[in-house]
Formats: structure tokens, C-alpha cells, sequence
């Protein structure tokens, strides 16, 4: 046996499931975004579904909503996250206890999570029982929408109550391969706390920083029980609206729904490949 | 000192951010009538615990339907991600980045991609509304999970080692039984970890594929939830979340290696 | 041109960590190459960080001429450090990682790039300026690294272990490279190092650290000939030890007294006999030897000899000793300047 039929042989199990469920149910999905159902008569694949969607407000609405979604969540916990990781890789008192619920949040499934930060924030929630006991608000509807609102704030606290610890543990990791001594040489040469931070330490955590946030954004813009739970009536987040007209009585309406998953997916997949490609080019420059 | 302070008050927040949404929950599960603006239960109850542990609810088959699913679907996961792990972790071959990023690919493209072609395909096949199309289903986000950390598990093995057991006598089936499995052991115990909370927390295939026939922990904590019933939901949810929380306490630091198994995957 | 005072310097660590240190005085004279040598766990990297601000001291002070920079943080101390490791920054050039310390300083583009340019030519790496850290071999990054702390021009230079991650042929040339910089430049260094040989070939002046005390502190000959303590003698090894007691300007031991050529405290001491100074033949403190084995090591001959019950060895040149056959009996001599005496015990002390 070959070396390279060796491989093959290793290799060829974990693609025939990646070839026969994945690129099958993204191919399926692709055709029939085209029109393409022979099993409905319909045999010539035209552009039509996604003509429709684009000419529809709402679709627009949508994919700005989950735009704007994916950016502040992955902004946000980016930011959170360096801030945490930084902290974590200091001692102080406490520390084993923050790490563990860092990693503990990590195993919180996200529909739990939402509706916790339900429970939290709607207009009968904690908070706002808090703010009624402060007497900063007479009843709920005093309570600001936080939650089902149109700037999505619980969606994003959500993503960003899951994300940050997600991101603070492969910082962490980076973090101690990297050790100190790179910031000890800059200060050695003079550049002060700050300098070392921002010419040294955050330029070699960027590779690890930047594909986790890749991560983070495709994992917010494609989600769908997020919304489900906390999202507002309309517009609703992509995912939720291509659901909605996957489950349409109307079975013409089935090609917009697998166009929008189409346009979810290409969507994060470009934002993938430009990382990958990003990191691939930094990759051959500086390793 | 005060840098000391501000690290404590920093910590204290961020351990107050990251307990917050899991309180309520907590207070639900426990809670008789909880009416705003009232900061606290005004009772406390075991009845959401009581409905939630008690068999003819339905709560407790569907806790052994997920755990069956996480488990099978880990299961097969392992049967053919460390296969493939080994052949990209101690072989080199040409193109083997692109194999990497089109296993990675399924754990990163959001599932909404995926699931409507995929309920197509199984429709055609009868898998639809069944527990087996269930676990296919979610053997697309956990095979990643188990190759990529297969693949540095096994890249950290040396591959002298079974070529050292042939030499001393042993068959290829020996040397790996004896030699490479051991050694694998601990990394294949993590990568199963990760796959099994990975299924334990898929919602939309579940639901897309099961059809509402298959009702899995988070299915039926939704269903709770939007009925308003937060007394049980908060129940659900807290033993939703105690595998995880038992495996974290039982493994310590291993469950972190997950985000870096992903990110390692899209670097060269 | 800086002098570098270490004074009662102290570092105790809270939990098994790096070597502490008791109390570590120190002057290393302007513009001199000075080792600072010593076991591993002896304490040496701790002086370096704490000479570069890494860490501070639990008490002494560090003193550039005058002026203490113990309170001063790390990029202000004009003390540059270049660790064991080249430790290049990944995502800057070979020209970025040079001028970076220029750029800290805020100056401005154009005389960042001269001042590298001419620094990377002085360590023959101009065609390098491009590349990448990843690209070099060890020992181009290890030269990167000194150009990128020299550029800076530091009123102290800290080398930590320069070699130790080069193999045999770069090391040559890097010590060369080490030294001819130092001699040019003028600039005051302090280099770690845990190998005596290395200390000797590049050090004008040798810091012996034992036990985060310093054990003796100048040229490398009086450290090799007159060692101050049997620890100092011990430590640089292939020495004959001979118990016994000063009296009267002689030493009284099994061999009967020897003649001294130095001075020394009168009462109960340690002789100290370098193998190479015994001489085959008459001459002063003459005694008749037993030849026990004679080994062909190249360019000597080990000669172990009984004299008088005592085990001794002697280094001689090969055709000397080529000769000589075990159970042989030939006259050695001790010459009396080669003869110097330590107090007994491993007490350290300090001083020239």
C-alpha cells in the first residue's frame, strides 16, 4: 500500500460524510435557490428567487438587521474579550474562579442563554423589577425594550454574553504561548507598558484574535434560535425570515427561503476565506 | 495596592456578566407566582421541578432522547474522524490545506445553509421525522470538532512509535491496540467531549430534520418558554446545561481547546 | 561611558521559583566586558531582569555611574537587554525589529532608516533589512537581536546567555562579532553565561555568582590561579586539592611542607595545584612519584600519579609523557608560584 492510497483510505470515510450530508444538503440547497425541482415540473434553473428576494423590502431589512447583528456582537466581544483575556493572564485573588465560569459558559447551550437574558431584560423582567423597586419606572412598559426591540440589543448582549468567553480562551491560549518575553525585550528597548502592548503583544495576537472573531460573526449573522427567541415581529434577523419561508404554506415561496440560506452561507464564507487568506499571507511572511 | 484592586473589581464584573443570565433561570425553577414588579418569588415551589422529574411529563425521555443522540452521533463521529484525523495530523499530502478547510467548513457555515437541501435529500430517504436522520444530521457540525483535534493529537504523536511495536513483532492491529491508542487516548476522551456538547446543543437541525417528532431538551425548552410556563422552562434549562457543567468539573481545562481546534483549522 | 553599581542587591522569590539573591554587590567599570558567571539556579538572570527593570528587588541598589535607576521603569533605564532566545518581533522586518526601539522614541522616519541601515551593516546584514524573522537561520537572528538593542546605543548592554543557542561554528563567530562591537562602541556589558569557557574567551573581567553571592569578581586569570575560596576552585574544576596548614610561609600537608611563593594566612587551609603547573623532573618541592596510568588525550598527556599516598594529576605536553609506563617512579616538582592556598570549607567571599 502506497502511501498515498494509505491516506486516501484514512481520509475517505470523513469525506464521503462531508461529501454526502454536508455538499449534498449545500448543493440541494443551491439548485433549488435556482429553481430547480424536477420533482414540481420545474427544470429550467433561473435567477428568479433571488430577484424576488432583492427586490423585497423586507429581505433587505433583514439582511441589514443581521448585519448590523453579526458587526456589534463581534465588535463588541472581540473588545470584551482582549479586555478579559489581559486580566485572566494576570494573578490576582479570584482568578480560578472567573476561568471556571469562563469555560462553564462555554458549555451553556445558546437557547438557554437567550432565554435567560429573556428573563433578564424584558419589560417584566429582572431588571426591570430592579428599576421599579428604584422607582425609576411606574410599570413595565416604562421598562426600555431590551429585548424583541429593533436594534436588536438582546440578540447582541446574548452573542455577546456567549461569544467573550469563547474568544477570551483561545486569547488565553495564544497568550501563554507567547509568554512575556516579547514585551520584556520591547520594554528592554524602551517602549513603555503601552507601546509593548500595542506594537508588540497585539500585532502577534491579531492572527488568533481575527479568526476567532470570523467565527464569531459567521456563528451570529447564520444563527437562528437567537432571533427565534429574542428577536423582534419585523424585521426579523435573515435566518429566521429564510425559516419562515422555508415553513411557508406556499410552496413557491421555498426558492426564496434556500436563496437566503444561499446568500447567509456566501456571507460567511467570504468573510472566512478573506481571514484564512489574511492569516495564510501573514502566515508565509512572518512564520 | 491599587492595580490589585482594580484587576479584583474587574474580575468581580466580569464574574457577575458571565453568572447574570443563569440566575433567573435558577429563580424560575424554584419560583411559585413571581409577578412584577416583585423582585423575588413570592413563594418557593417544587412543582417545576416536580413536573420537569416526573416520567409522565416527558421531560425525563427527552433528557435520554438528547443524551442518546449526543452520544451516537459522537460515536460515529470517532469511527470516522480518527481515521481522518491521523492521515492530516502524521501524513503529509498535496492538498491537504483544502481537505482541512472543507472538513472545517461544515462546523463554520451557519446550518441554515445546509438544512433545507439537507431535509430534501432526507425526505427522499425516509430519514425525515426519524431519530437516525436526527444524528446524521448532526454528525455535519461534530465532524469537524473530532478531525481537527484528532489531527493535532495525532501530530503530536510520533509516528516512530508504532513503527517500533512492528519491529519488536507486533501486527498493524496490535501495534495501534497497543501503542497508538493508549497514547491517543486522553486527546480522543476531549475530541468526544466537544462532540458530544456540540450535538447536546444543536436546536435548528433537530428541529428542520425531526420534523417536531424528534423533541430534544432544547425543542421542548423553547416550547416552555414561549408558553409562557418560565417555571419549568428555568427547570429545563438547568438540567439542560448539567452535562456540560459536569463534564467541566469532571475534565477541568479540557473543554477550552475547542475554539482553538476551529481557529487552528483556518491557519495554515 | 557608564559604570554599573550593584548594591546589596536582594531578590527572594515567594514560591520555588527563579534563584534568589542575598545581597549582591557589584561595579562593573565603564566600558568593560564583564561575565557574569555562575551555575544554573545561581542567580544570574535575576540580576539581568532586575538590572533591566523586569523585575524589582527586595532591597540594594542599582546605580549607572551615580544616579540610581532602581525606581525607574524598564524603558527608561537606558539598560537594553537581549534575552537567551533572539525573541525577534514575527510581524516586523529584520529593518522594523532594529529600528523599533528608535521608533519608541519617537524620532523621526528618515533618521530611523540611517541609523539602521548603518547599524545592519555594521553586523552584515544589510541584505537581510527585508526579510522576515521566520526566514533567518539562528544565528542571523541572534545578530538581529544585538543590532536591534546596540542601535539604541544603551549606557548598558545586558547579553543573556548570547551563545548557548548557537551551535559550535556561529558561536565563534558571534563571540568575535560580541567583541569587536564592545570594542568599538565602548558601550559598559554585562554578558550571563553558565560556561567558565565562554566567560574566559570573552570577558575582560569575570563576576563568579555562587549561590546568589558573589563569589570573586576579576580578570580570568587571577580566577583561574588564585581562586578566592575552594568553592571558586571547585567550580572551575581540573584543580588538585591538597588538606593541610599554613606555617611559617609553609604548608604542611601529607607531602611533607612545600614552598610557597605567595603570601598566605598562617593555620589550616587547602592547597590548590593546577595539573598543568606540575612539572616531570627536578626542581623546587621536589618528591618521587608513582606512576599509576598515563593517557594520550592529543595535545597533552594526562599522567596520574601517587606521591606519597596522595593521588595527584598532571597535564604534560604528549612526548613527555609517552614514555612513562604504569608502576614507573619518576621525580616531580611543585613549582612554588603555581602553589596557592584557599581557606577550607566552601565559604564564599567576596573581593579581588
Amino acid at each position: 500500500m502506497t502511501d498515498r492510497t494509505r491516506t486516501a483510505l484514512l481520509l475517505l470515510p470523513a469525506l464521503l460524510v462531508l461529501g454526502g450530508l454536508f455538499l449534498t444538503g449545500l448543493g440541494l440547497t443551491l439548485l433549488r435557490s435556482f429553481r430547480y425541482l424536477p420533482a414540481l415540473g420545474m427544470t429550467d434553473p433561473d435567477l428568479a428567487a433571488y430577484a424576488a428576494i432583492l427586490a423585497s423590502p423586507g429581505f433587505l431589512a433583514s439582511l441589514g438587521l443581521s448585519l448590523w447583528i453579526a458587526t456589534a456582537s463581534t465588535l463588541l466581544s472581540a473588545l470584551l474579550a482582549l479586555g478579559a483575556a489581559l486580566l485572566l493572564r494576570q494573578s490576582f485573588p479570584g482568578r480560578a474562579l472567573i476561568s471556571f465560569l469562563v469555560q462553564l459558559n462555554l458549555t451553556v447551550p445558546h437557547v438557554v442563554g437567550a432565554i435567560g437574558i429573556l428573563y433578564l431584560l424584558s419589560q417584566s423582567g429582572a431588571f426591570a423589577r430592579l428599576a421599579h423597586a428604584g422607582g425609576l419606572i411606574a410599570g413595565p412598559a416604562d421598562f426600555p425594550a431590551l429585548v424583541n426591540d429593533p436594534f436588536a440589543i438582546g440578540i447582541i448582549l446574548l452573542y455577546v454574553w456567549k461569544e467573550v468567553p469563547f474568544i477570551t480562551l483561545i486569547l488565553l491560549a495564544n497568550l501563554q504561548t507567547l509568554g512575556e518575553d516579547h514585551e520584556s525585550v520591547a520594554r528592554s528597548l524602551g517602549a513603555t507598558r503601552w507601546q509593548a502592548f500595542r506594537h508588540v503583544l497585539l500585532p502577534m495576537l491579531a492572527p488568533g484574535l481575527a479568526a476567532a472573531s470570523a467565527l464569531v460573526f459567521a456563528f451570529a449573522f447564520g444563527a437562528y434560535e437567537v432571533p427565534l427567541v429574542l428577536g423582534q415581529h419585523a424585521p426579523k434577523a435573515l435566518p429566521v425570515l429564510a425559516w419562515q419561508a422555508w415553513t411557508d404554506t406556499d410552496l413557491t415561496l421555498r426558492p426564496e427561503a434556500m436563496a437566503m440560506a444561499i446568500v447567509i452561507a456566501a456571507i460567511g464564507l467570504a468573510l472566512l476565506a478573506l481571514v484564512a487568506r489574511g492569516l495564510r499571507q501573514g502566515g508565509h511572511d512572518a512564520r | 495596592m491599587r492595580a490589585d484592586r482594580l484587576r479584583l473589581l474587574a474580575g468581580l464584573a466580569l464574574a457577575g456578566f458571565l453568572i447574570l443570565p443563569l440566575v433567573p433561570l435558577a429563580l424560575w425553577s424554584v419560583a411559585q407566582g413571581w409577578r412584577f414588579p416583585a423582585l423575588l418569588p413570592q413563594a418557593w415551589s417544587g412543582r417545576a421541578w416536580a413536573h420537569a422529574l416526573d416520567p409522565a411529563s416527558g421531560v425525563l425521555a427527552s433528557l435520554a432522547l438528547t443524551t442518546l443522540i449526543a452520544l451516537a452521533t459522537t460515536l460515529l463521529a470517532a469511527l470516522v474522524g480518527v481515521p481522518a484525523g491521523r492521515a492530516l495530523g502524521l501524513y503529509r499530502f498535496r492538498g491537504k490545506g483544502i481537505v482541512t478547510l472543507l472538513l472545517l467548513a461544515p462546523a463554520v457555515l451557519p446550518s441554515i445553509a445546509v438544512v433545507f437541501g439537507l431535509h430534501g435529500l432526507f425526505l427522499r430517504l425516509g430519514l425525515t421525522g426519524t431519530v437516525a436522520g436526527v444524528i446524521l444530521a448532526h454528525l455535519i457540525p461534530v465532524l469537524p470538532y473530532m478531525t481537527l483535534v484528532m489531527a493535532a493529537v495525532f501530530s503530536r504523536l510520533d509516528p516512530d512509535l508504532e513503527a517500533q511495536a512492528r519491529t519488536l513483532g507486533a501486527t498493524p492491529f496490535r501495534a495501534f491496540r497497543a501503542v497508538t491508542l493508549p497514547a491517543i487516548l486522553p486527546g480522543l476522551l476531549t475530541a468526544s467531549l466537544f462532540a458530544f456538547l456540540v450535538s447536546w446543543s444543536q436546536y435548528l437541525l433537530t428541529l428542520a430534520i425531526g420534523g417536531g417528532r424528534v423533541q430534544t431538551l432544547p425543542l421542548l425548552l423553547f416550547s416552555f418558554s414561549s408558553a409562557g410556563r418560565n417555571d419549568i422552562a428555568g427547570a429545563i434549562a438547568l438540567l439542560y446545561i448539567l452535562p456540560g457543567v459536569l463534564v467541566l468539573i469532571l475534565t477541568a481545562r479540557q473543554v477550552t481547546g475547542r475554539g482553538a481546534a476551529l481557529t487552528q483549522g483556518l491557519r495554515p | 561611558m557608564t559604570r554599573l553599581t550593584l548594591a546589596g542587591l536582594a531578590k527572594t522569590y515567594a514560591r520555588s521559583g527563579p534563584a534568589t539573591l542575598h545581597g549582591l554587590d557589584l561595579t562593573v567599570e565603564s566600558g568593560s566586558l564583564t561575565a557574569l558567571l555562575g551555575p544554573s539556579g545561581s542567580g544570574k538572570t535575576t540580576t539581568m531582569k532586575l538590572i533591566a527593570g523586569l523585575i524589582a528587588p527586595d532591597a540594594g541598589d542599582i546605580r549607572l555611574d551615580d544616579r540610581s535607576i532602581r525606581d525607574l521603569p524598564p524603558e527608561r533605564r537606558g539598560v537594553a537587554m537581549v534575552f537567551q532566545n533572539p525573541l525577534l518581533f514575527p510581524h516586523l522586518t529584520v529593518a522594523g525589529n532594529v529600528g523599533f526601539g528608535l521608533r519608541m522614541r519617537g524620532l523621526p522616519p528618515d533618521r530611523i532608516s540611517a541609523e539602521v541601515a548603518a547599524m545592519l551593516a555594521r553586523v552584515r546584514l544589510s541584505d537581510l533589512a527585508d526579510r522576515r524573522p521566520a526566514q533567518l537561520s539562528g544565528g542571523q537572528a541572534q545578530r538581529v537581536a544585538l543590532a536591534r538593542a546596540l542601535v539604541l546605543r544603551p549606557a548598558v548592554l545586558l547579553l543573556d546567555e548570547p551563545l548557548s543557542s548557537l551551535d559550535a561554528t556561529l558561536r565563534d563567530e558571534m563571540r568575535g562579532l560580541i567583541r569587536d562591537l564592545q570594542r568599538e562602541t565602548g558601550i559598559t556589558t554585562l554578558v550571563v553565561t553558565h560556561d567558565q569557557a565562554e566567560a574566559v574567551a570573552l570577558a575582560d573581567r569575570i563576576a563568579l555568582l555562587l549561590d546568589g553571592r558573589l563569589a570573586q569578581h576579576g580578570p580570568p586569570e587571577a580566577l583561574y590561579s588564585r581562586p578566592a575560596s575552594e568553592a571558586v576552585a571547585r567550580f572551575f574544576g581540573g584543580v588538585n586539592f591538597l588538606p593541610g596548614s599554613v606555617r611559617e610561609g609553609r604548608f604542611d600537608c601529607a607531602l611533607g611542607a612545600l614552598e610557597l611563593a605567595f603570601a598566605a594566612a598562617e593555620g589550616p587551609g587547602l592547597l590548590t595545584i593546577r595539573p598543568e603547573a606540575i612539572r616531570l623532573g627536578p626542581g623546587p618541592n621536589q618528591r618521587g612519584a608513582e606512576v599509576r596510568a598515563a593517557t594520550f588525550l592529543g595535545t597533552q598527556t594526562r599522567i596520574d600519579l601517587t606521591v606519597q599516598g596522595v593521588a595527584l594529576e598532571a597535564l604534560v605536553a604528549p612526548d613527555a609523557g609517552r614514555a612513562l609506563s604504569p608502576g614507573s617512579r619518576v621525580p616531580i616538582s611543585l613549582p612554588p608560584a603555581a602553589l596557592w592556598v584557599v581557606p577550607r570549607g566552601r565559604a564564599a567571599t567576596g573581593g579581588e
